[in-house]
């Protein structure tokens, strides 16, 4: 056949005979069912007593009939079987959901990322006003060598996990330039985005 | 949901033909019932032997065209396709947003104390 591609034997072995099952239990099915009807038929004439007859009938139709329940529950193994072949080797359909799968994940991480941006961008902004609320205080001990409470955070969660890359995206690092605290232009060197930025 | 529907209708027909499956056999058993009785009913004898024909043909069309399916598509190599990476960095943005929310929450703690002094 043009279309039958080189199957390994094991693969065309296997559903060659997922074939035969089909067969045979379908014609399993069909001659016991023919011939229990055939059975139930009277005979006028008998070899032997009409007794006899009847119970040989009847042990035939029940040998039969548990045939077909056979061949039934062998139909079902097959489904199961195919089932099972059908989830492993149908490479179309696996393809599909991984694709699936994969544009779902982008999509939530994609999300995540997007709302921590806006995140930082609002947290840059409040984190002006609590800056100047806290340098303009009459509580703050600062000295003119203290650094910005920002640049102070970034700094302890550097020094407490340098290999921790989960800050990157939310911290970007501070332009060497940035000291103390200008009262009159306060310096945000976290962030990059919009915002409250870039006070020389 | 349009996940997986490929692979899903599949397993949907076969999970019918299995349903069928157990019609035909009852089928069959209410056949040899009616012709057990003393006074058959034959239009329901035939309607129910016709019904049983049919489902053993359809069951065997189905099944053929599946397992001819399997033979165009199986391939004999395990497939090695993944979302692993995917997965894994979905992980890490989750990862990310419960470390800007602990982060947060910190600060919120130490604005709450500076508030109270």
């Amino acid at each position: 056949m043009a279309q039958q591609r080189a199957l390994p034997q094991s693969k065309e072995t296997l559903l060659q005979s997922y074939n035969k099952r089909l067969k045979d239990d379908v014609k399993s099915i069909m001659d016991n069912f023919t011939e229990i009807i055939k059975t139930a038929k009277i005979e006028d004439e008998t070899q032997v007593s009409r007794a006899t007859q009847g119970e040989q009938d009847n042990y035939e139709m029940h040998v039969r009939a548990a045939n077909i329940v056979r061949a039934g529950e062998s139909l079902m193994k097959l489904v199961s079987d195919l089932k099972q072949f059908l989830i492993l080797n149908d490479f179309p359909s696996v393809n599909e959901a991984i694709d699936q799968r994969n544009q779902q994940l982008r999509a939530l991480q994609e999300e995540c990322d997007r709302k921590l941006i806006t995140l930082r961008d609002e947290v840059s902004i409040d984190l002006y006003e609590l800056e100047e609320e806290y340098y303009s205080s009459s509580s703050s001990l600062c000295e003119a060598n203290d650094l910005p409470l920002c640049e102070a955070y970034w700094r302890l969660d550097h020094h407490s996990d340098p290999t921790d890359g989960l800050s990157a995206p939310l911290l970007v690092s501070p332009e060497p330039s940035t000291g103390p605290l200008q009262a009159a232009a306060p310096v945000h060197p976290h962030a990059s985005g919009p915002g409250p930025t870039e006070h020389s | 949901m349009a996940t997986c529907s490929l692979a899903n209708e599949r397993l949907r027909a076969l999970e019918d033909i299995e349903r069928e499956i157990g019609a035909i056999l009852q089928n069959a058993g209410n056949v040899i019932l009616e012709l057990s009785k003393e006074k058959t009913n034959e239009r329901l004898l035939d309607r129910q032997a016709a019904a049983f024909t049919a489902s053993v043909q359809h069951v065997e069309a189905e099944l053929s065209a599946q397992i001819r399916y399997l033979t165009q598509v199986a391939t004999g190599q395990p497939h090695e396709g993944s979302s692993y990476s995917s997965r894994k960095d979905c992980q890490m943005a989750l990862k990310r947003v419960d470390y800007a929310r602990l982060k947060l929450s910190d600060v919120a703690h130490t604005c709450e104390q500076m508030l109270e002094n």
